[in-house]
């Protein structure tokens, strides 16, 4: 019997319209957005293997560049946002990437930031998620006015059993809509001829479908619940559709306030007042060695000991300039995990940080590539000591290439189960919601 | 008629949606006046420092001209983070945007909850919720039939019905944008003048006029269309595609359909520039040293800071052509998303606001006026005007066997009294300049109307009432 739910179920939600107009306009928004976001990519991955080819000599002054991530057509995040090269010098560390033409002339890009971008995870976070409501907000309801739910109720099935069936038949649909719009982003990226999709690549792609059915299975059981709570179906949907513009617009919005509220961040005046604080017991020498550098660049002599002397209190400088900054950096975290934290009910807010995660194009993954470059800056100031103490040295060095530690899938994945779990609790509370309802309800 | 609308309003104001506007309406305006009242404050003392800074140390070689902080940003922030809180400006107008001051970077994306936000996208989805029902559902409990057998035309009962859904809609509307306004006047006092307020009201007419779509689209899918949950799944997806699809794809679209060079090469073609434009120059004037025409320090000087001056503009230009690609782009974004009545209400309420993208060109069109101001009075202080870049240069040339430092010329401070140094005044805005801005939103969203009233008008008159 429960098998003769399901596919009651399944044949229903294929033969409705709604399901239609959902799907196609899924299966549209998946494909040229993941068509176009692969040519943003390729143009900068282009820019990234162009970048890296340039570097040559050994100059003070070093560019490390952030490789564009290939999963960022699919989960734009903050990747393409963050800027890509960073200079780094003994007298310079910058906390954060710009572009390519540096911080203030890359500032170009802020004419288009306003718009939002369009990907896989928005199609699915928006689009399916409204599909979903849209199929299952008559589930029950519809059933008890139409008077079926009492004849099905007849024959010897329980009730539980009646409701596992709609669920079951109704994710049946929903990942199977799910699964079509992931094979038509996998498919566009494995037919294009700048994407190459390893082992890794294919088990985060896999993670994002698995993590997008949970999300898509809370909408279904939270739809479902309120169905069984509410008699008429268009007050259902009226509700459901508060519950949808509240989930997805507003509480993520209203989190990011509050956060920003609660927790503030020190203003530009404050860190420079920091920054002379903490340098202050050095300035002095910093001053009297800086004044002599000038003056012997503008002798035109050499002398070496300025000239280490010189590196010396640079990276000094820098290095704690750079804690300051670190500082900084850790309190904007903070105020991040703040927002996530007051958004923690919030589906979409949870989807977003895993699928992000998954892609690498969270701000994780550039805080690991801000360490890297940070550990990198030491072996930057030690060369530059070597190029005034031992200019022949120096030259016959070599430079180590830059590298820095990215996240596997594993513990991409192990890193998100809190939110992995949120999901699946809020599905398992929405049915177990729905089915004691349902177990009392009246069905006319 | 009048009696349609009462019982309409009557309705309206009991249904749970209703209840939940006004909690929702309250709620957000709330936040909206609150987050503006401390993006003010901040803006405010940023721009008072800044004013003051330069009050007291005025500077021949670089100047700030900071844009003037608008309390309106809580009507329509116009992305407001993504813009410069002012320009500096260097001799022979040149302009660079001053840094925004550190900001979290590392926040997710979220749209600024203006009275734009809420009025477009809550606001117009409540419109819809009240409206999907207004005939379709008259006509599944039969009412419809009965109202229409009263001397009642159905043109009538339509106007009823929409004057109803626009007059339910205007309390949480007026309501929400009051709160914020008493908390934006209780908090800061001084934000909002006088002068403010025909913008205000001309904004809660525009809101009025772009629900008005909304209004006259659900009474035509709810008369043409008989059941109200098929209605209401219809409206929904035309809600979708204005107020999310269309808006957030233009910005994807306007990628395809518009070149913009590749920020490396844009970025790696300044090395060979240099090279050619600047470093060339000084081999030739190394040249002439050698050949005896240039003798003096002077004399080299002048040739060498002449040959960095001149090269630098041609790197200058060459960065230009790539904010001007990416203007074009942004341009051609907002002009695909006007495609969506949402697109055109947020630009127009921009324009109303004196916000957006229009407000930093007027600013910079004020900024230029005033570079040729302050190039006069370095001319009559220092007696030459020298450019800055983003580059500097030094190298070494021996003249007479004597080495000799030079590198890129800098612009000299004035040591005398600067007390006649002439002051930014940012142009106010006008507001019949603004309306002409938004005439083409406000064109597009009549037309809307039009379109819409006119199907909505088809559809009842051409309704199966049984």
């Amino acid at each position: 019997m429960l098998k003769a739910i399901v596919q009651r179920e399944i044949l229903e939600y294929l033969k409705s319209s709604k399901f239609l107009i959902g799907l196609c306009l899924t299966v549209v928004l998946v494909g040229i957005s993941t068509f176009i976001n692969i040519g943003d990519y390729q143009q900068r991955q282009q820019d990234y293997l162009d970048a890296k080819q340039s570097l040559k000599g050994k100059s003070i002054i070093i560019e490390i560049f952030r490789k564009p991530q290939i999963l960022s057509t699919l989960v734009q995040g903050k990747d393409r946002e963050l800027g890509s090269r960073i200079r780094i010098t003994y007298w310079s560390l910058p906390n954060q990437t710009s572009g390519y033409m540096g911080e203030y002339a890359s500032q170009h890009q802020r004419y288009v930031s306003g718009f939002a971008s369009v990907d896989f995870a928005f199609v699915v976070r928006v689009v399916l998620s409204l599909m979903v409501i849209f199929l299952a907000y008559n589930s029950i309801s519809e059933e008890r006015t139409q008077g079926t739910l009492k004849l099905t109720l007849a024959n010897p099935l329980s009730r539980g059993q009646l409701l596992f069936g709609k669920l079951l038949g109704g994710l049946f649909v929903v990942l199977g809509s799910l699964t079509i719009a992931t094979l038509i982003a996998v498919l566009v990226m494995v037919l294009h001829p700048a994407i190459s999709l390893d082992r890794e690549l294919s088990l985060r792609v896999l993670g994002m479908w698995g993590v997008s059915a949970l999300y898509l299975g809370t909408f279904f059981t939270l739809s479902l619940m309120v169905s069984t709570i509410i008699n008429r179906p268009s007050v259902a949907l009226l509700v459901l559709l508060q519950i949808w513009i509240v989930v997805i617009v507003i509480y993520p919005n209203v989190s990011v306030i509050l956060s920003q509220h609660l927790m503030g961040l020190p203003g530009s005046e404050e860190l420079a007042d920091r920054r002379r604080a903490i340098f202050e017991p050095y300035e002095q020498e910093y001053n009297e060695t800086t004044k002599a550098f000038i003056k012997m660049v503008e002798s035109g002599e050499q002398n070496e000991e300025i000239c280490i002397k010189n590196v010396e209190v640079s990276a000094k400088r820098t290095e704690l300039y750079h804690q300051v900054d670190n500082e900084y950096s850790h309190q904007m975290t903070h105020q991040m995990h703040l927002a996530r934290n007051i958004a923690i009910f919030s589906p979409s807010v949870l989807y977003n940080s895993v699928m992000q995660r998954l892609a690498r194009t969270d701000i994780q993954e550039s805080d690991k590539f801000m360490e890297g470059v940070e550990r990198y800056w030491h072996k930057v100031v030690e060369k530059s000591r070597l190029r005034y103490r031992d200019l022949e040295a120096f030259k016959k060095s070599t430079f180590q290439e830059f590298t820095y530690t990215t996240q596997s899938t594993a513990e991409s994945i192990a890193r998100t189960l809190p939110q992995w779990s949120i999901l699946f609790l809020l599905s398992v509370v929405f049915f177990v919601a729905a089915h004691t309802v349902f177990m009392r309800k009246d069905i006319g | 008629m009048i009696t349609i609308i009462k019982r309409e309003i009557l309705e309206h104001l009991q249904s749970l949606q209703f209840i939940i506007l006004i909690v929702l309406s309250i709620l957000l305006f709330s936040m909206n006046g609150w987050v503006s009242v401390k993006k003010h404050r901040e803006q405010m003392t940023r721009y008072s420092d800044g004013v003051m800074g330069i009050a007291q140390n005025p500077s021949t070689v670089q100047t700030s001209l900071y844009m003037h902080p608008n309390p309106l940003v809580l009507l329509a922030d116009g992305g407001s983070k993504y813009q410069p809180p002012g320009y500096s400006l260097a001799p022979k107008g040149k302009l660079t945007p001053l840094p925004a001051g550190p900001k979290n970077f590392k926040m997710p994306f979220v749209p600024e909850l203006d009275w734009a936000f809420i009025i477009k996208v809550v606001f117009s989805l409540y419109v819809l919720l009240l409206a999907f029902r207004g005939i379709s559902g008259e006509k599944e409990i039969g009412t419809l039939r009965l109202v229409l057998s009263n001397v009642l035309r159905r043109n009538q009962l339509l106007i009823a019905k929409y004057i109803s859904i626009i007059l339910t809609t205007g309390i949480p509307l007026i309501l929400g944008g009051l709160v914020s306004l008493c908390i934006v006047s209780i908090l800061l006092p001084q934000a909002l003048s006088l002068t403010l307020i025909p913008r205000i009201g001309l904004m809660l007419l525009l809101a009025f006029f772009y629900l008005s779509i909304f209004a006259f689209l659900g009474l035509f899918v709810s008369a043409l269309v008989g059941r109200s949950s098929v209605v209401l799944l219809i409206l929904l997806s035309v809600w979708i595609l204005f107020v999310v699809v269309v808006p957030n794809v233009s910005g994807i679209l306007s990628n395809k359909l518009t070149s913009v060079p590749s920020e490396y090469q844009t970025a790696r073609q300044v090395g060979p520039m240099l090279q050619e434009q600047v470093w060339a120059r000084i081999d030739k004037v190394k040249e002439r040293i050698k050949r005896g025409e240039l003798t003096t320090d002077e004399a080299v000087k002048k040739e060498t800071d002449k040959a960095f001056e001149e090269g630098q503009e041609d790197v200058r230009n060459h960065f230009a052509v790539y904010e001007n690609a990416m203007k074009r782009r942004a341009n051609a974004a907002r002009n695909l998303s006007r495609l969506s009545p949402t697109a055109l209400f947020q630009f127009a309420s921009e324009s109303l606001a004196d916000t957006g993208p229009r407000r930093e060109e007027r600013f910079l069109k004020d900024a230029k006026a005033y570079s040729s101001i302050y190039d006069s009075y370095i001319l009559q202080k220092v007696g030459q005007l020298i450019g800055t870049s983003l580059f500097s240069f030094s190298t070494s040339i021996t003249v007479n066997e004597k080495y000799f430092h030079i590198s890129s010329p800098r612009p000299q401070e004035y040591e005398g009294d600067k007390s006649d140094f002439p002051h930014f005044v940012e142009s106010s805005p006008n507001l019949p300049h603004n309306m002409q801005e938004a005439f083409l939103d406000l064109a597009g969203l009549s037309l809307w109307n039009l379109i819409l009233a006119m199907l909505a008008f088809w559809a009842i008159s051409r309704c199966d009432v049984r």
